[in-house]
């Protein structure tokens, strides 16, 4: 199964009469790109600005960000299960622009604790676009279309978290559509000879990546994996190509903290296991796909059956795993690492820093001597970043756009693209 | 907080559902509890047959407070 | 800098492990291998003075050895304290982490030990006083006084220190967030790639252990004991009189049930943030079961349900805030005659 991208780099982004792409330019014809959204007739309205790297601008709270990507026809559907049918995908070429990104802001939770009352939607989450913040973030150097859809008032809040995800999706496939008559600027591909092939000597190592946390809850129309809402799901062999292609979104959750679609298409440990197996230096067998369960005997029986799919089916020798965000997808994850271990599959774990006391210690919510090698992408709560006072907010409501115009400082977990637990980040804790 | 309570000399019985948190920091007396969302209750179940649920999960408990050996249960 | 330095009975010069029980002793200037961090340490600095203590008198008398050494510092006005080397020597690492943390706390100067990793002094006193890893053997003194003195002199002149594998001290274990040049996948790859070839790796959270507990036993059947109920799911009063944070809780509050037969939805609420309490809101006996428990008490199956209940919020607690929370109900219930606790978490 190949799959190729044509990547398509974008320098600049701007409101247009046209939608179209020439050269590096992106040019929006906004209101167009407003029809497409309010298709969607849960939706009274939709703010759409852009937000360039640099610019004096902060928006917020984040719902998610997503790559434009668009599939080229008979390549399998864009974001199956979301904007359309379920067909397969992870093969046939997907058109990139690479430098831009769909920025979702969740306009809907005003009330509670600074500014949201619960945790799935828009929590906390801050694109910063100018200074010190936006130079240590992935995302400061990327051109952004930052949407504000607002539902009509009647609309359940599991009805307008649905239309914010089929809005990113809309929205990233409009954009990226403008590629599809144009020549990339560079192409990559991506394949893997199955898990029955390959160099006999070269180690054999996979992926086991949770996708979503049950434990604050599951809208039942929400869309995590070919569009399913996960609820009940058992491990399942994903191919890596699936998983950068659409095939996976991020969940309502913790405004999915540290976690980005975007970091899914672009994801980074993936990267890395394309980048050995390309290299020669390793052979990439697969990847697993799990959740994160609030009920024990779920959580023991989905990491048993996870390890067992890695040792049986992938025969993986060495497996990479992160967790969702949280807790309980904490211990989910060190115990799938503990079983795989026991099969003889050795792990390396990436961890957020639960500690809040700056401790060694209580930096590992859970211990176990057999998982013995962590790589920690810390949430850096010992880190500030200064903010300045910005020209421009993009907030999904007052409430909201109060908060953030009076911030002066903040630490990374509450900025995109810093503290990612998707293996992009730059953090590490060193012990002193 | 368990193991500092049991340090002092008290007895404890731990109801959670994150068993394998409590097996590692060495509680001594750790009972499964339900879900992280309701330990000792179960919203799938009738009023009554919740009720029974927890009768028998604070039995286990108890059990395991009169027992002189380390427990998971 | 004057520096006073800190000696057991061995490498003072008085003797052997016969010679343990020696009371302290104050002399002018270095002592043993005072003489040569005395040449280590930089030009104008100089060891003023130096306590020799027997390593039994030491750990059995701690709080006069304590006074004695403070004693000392203060007269000589030191700008710096260093104890040791103290290699593999248990006792000796105990007294000299001891008199450091001691010193550093009454007169506020910098102090620096140095023992081996795996002294005891180590699991105690990192925390508070910085230890040059020594090794075990005393042949490597001279690159051990090296790193005292160096260390000792940033200490001094409040120059940051740098981390420990590059000065040469036990980690003390706290960690400092800091931007490096790998992104985390890159650091998994790495590591993995290490692991599957058996070659060494750091995990970048060191993995620890806990110390195991003896059970503690009920010293009266349960049909006649006191149960306390405790939670760390935040349960608290409607209102949240104790202002119990959504995490990271410090403060602990004890509510009254009175005769209540169970917990009513109306008078309480949930103060936890990291998990969906809807279910416990609408049933808060699902948390904290007073509805059974009462019949428990009815039914005589325990002795009485003790009169209030001791909650927290335990959402992403650093251990020494559990800890110590532990310790304070630990006491009021022992004061209260509790016999047993059923403490329930999400």
């Amino acid at each position: 199964m190949r799959l190729t991208l044509a990547v398509h780099s974008i320098s600049q982004t701007d409101f247009g009469s046209k939608t179209q792409l020439e050269g590096t330019r992106l040019q929006i014809d906004v209101e167009e790109l407003r029809r497409c959204i309010l298709q969607d007739r849960r939706l009274q309205s939709v703010d759409l600005e852009i937000a360039r790297p640099g610019e004096s601008c902060r928006a917020g709270y984040v719902f998610d960000i997503i790559e434009p990507r668009a599939k080229e026809p008979g390549s399998g559907a864009d974001f199956p299960g979301i904007l359309g049918p379920v067909t397969p995908v992870g093969q046939g070429v997907t058109h990139v622009l690479r430098g831009a990104a769909v920025t979702v802001v969740d306009g809907g939770q005003p009330g509670g604790e600074l500014g949201y009352e619960s945790r799935r939607g828009g929590v906390s989450k801050i694109l910063e676009m100018s200074g010190e913040a936006a130079k240590r973030s992935s995302y400061g150097d990327l051109q952004h279309l930052v949407m504000v859809p607002r539902a009509h008032p009647d609309i359940k809040r599991h009805a307008v978290l649905n239309a914010l995800r089929v809005a990113s999706c809309r929205a990233a496939v409009f954009l990226a559509q403008t590629a599809l008559s144009q020549l990339p600027d560079s192409t990559l591909d991506f394949e893997l000879k199955g898990p029955k092939s390959g160099n006999g000597n070269l180690p054999r190592v996979a992926y086991i990546g949770q996708i979503h946390g049950h434990q604050h809850g599951t809208e039942s129309d929400e869309h995590i994996l070919y569009g399913a809402n996960t609820r009940g799901m058992m491990p399942t062999p994903l191919h890596p190509n699936e998983w950068m292609d659409g095939a996976v979104v991020t969940s309502y959750s913790w405004g999915a903290r540290g976690l980005e679609t975007y970091f899914y298409q672009n994801h980074p440990i993936i990267g890395e296991l394309y980048r050995l197996h390309q290299s020669g230096q390793a052979n990439f067998v697969g990847a697993i796909a799990t959740i994160s369960s609030d009920q024990e005997s779920e959580m023991k029986r989905n990491s048993m059956m996870a390890a067992q799919i890695a040792k049986w089916n992938l025969a993986a020798d060495g497996v990479v795993l992160t967790k969702y965000a949280g807790g309980a997808p904490h211990t989910d994850m060190f115990e799938t690492a503990r079983q795989c271990e026991a099969l003889g599959v050795k792990t390396v774990a990436l961890t957020s820093d639960t500690a809040s006391d700056n401790r060694a210690e209580s930096a590992l919510l859970i211990n176990t001597k057999e998982v013995n090698a962590i790589v920690s992408h810390s949430e850096g709560s010992d880190v500030r970043f200064q903010l300045p006072t910005v020209d421009r907010i993009i907030a999904g409501n007052s409430e909201v756009a109060d908060i953030m115009s009076g911030l002066s400082e903040l630490t990374p977990d509450a900025l995109c693209g810093i503290a990612n637990n998707q293996g992009a980040s730059r953090l590490q804790p060193i012990i002193y | 907080m368990t193991t500092e309570m049991e340090k002092a000399g008290i007895p404890v019985a731990q109801v959670t559902p994150m068993t394998l948190v409590a097996e590692t920091v060495g509680s001594n007396r750790i009972i499964r509890g339900r879900s992280i969302v309701h330990p000792l209750g179960d919203v799938d179940l009738a009023p009554e047959e919740e009720h029974e649920l927890r009768r028998m999960l604070v039995q286990r408990a108890l059990d395991a407070l009169a027992s002189e050996d380390r427990t998971t249960a | 800098m004057k520096v006073v330095h800190y000696l057991n009975q061995f490498f003072g010069g008085v003797g052997g492990e016969e010679f343990a029980d020696t009371p302290p002793n104050f002399l002018e200037g270095p002592v043993g291998p005072g003489n040569l961090l005395n040449q280590i340490l930089p030009e104008g600095s100089q060891i003023v003075g130096t306590i020799v203590c027997g390593d039994n008198y030491a750990v059995e008398n701690q709080q006069d050895i304590v006074s004695f050494v403070n004693a000392k510092v203060k007269e000589a006005r030191a700008d710096l304290f260093v104890a040791g080397p103290c290699f593999n020597a248990g006792r000796y690492g105990m007294s000299a982490g001891a008199v450091c943390e001691a010193v550093k706390s009454e007169s506020d100067i910098p102090v620096v030990t140095a023992m081996s990793e795996e002294n005891p002094g180590v699991d105690v006193y990192r925390g508070e006083v910085l230890i040059v890893d020594s090794g075990s053997s005393p042949a490597n003194m001279r690159d051990v006084l090296v790193r005292i003195a160096n260390l000792g002199a940033k200490l001094a002149n409040d120059e940051t220190v740098g981390p420990p594998s590059t000065e040469g001290y036990i980690p003390q274990g706290f960690l400092r967030t800091e931007f490096v040049e790998k992104t985390a996948a890159q650091r998994l790859a790495e590591m993995l790639m290490a692991k599957l070839k058996g070659e060494s790796f750091e995990p970048e959270i060191p993995v620890t252990t806990f110390e195991p507990i003896p059970v503690p036993l009920m010293t009266t059947e349960i049909a006649k004991a006191k149960i306390a109920l405790v939670t760390d799911g935040g349960l608290v009063p409607r209102s949240n009189p104790d202002n119990l944070p959504r995490a990271f809780s410090r403060v602990w509050g004890a509510y009254s049930i009175d005769e209540r037969p169970k917990l009513l939805e109306e008078d309480f609420e949930v103060a936890h943030g990291g998990y969906d309490n809807a279910h416990v809101q609408q049933d808060p006996n699902r948390l904290v079961p007073v509805d059974v428990m009462r019949e428990m008490e009815r039914s005589g199956a325990i002795g009485s349900l003790h009169e209030e209940f001791l909650s927290t919020t335990g959402n992403s607690n650093p251990l020494e805030n559990s800890r110590r929370i532990g310790r304070e109900m630990a006491q009021r219930l022992k004061e209260a005659g509790v016999d047993a606790v059923i403490l329930t978490s999400t």
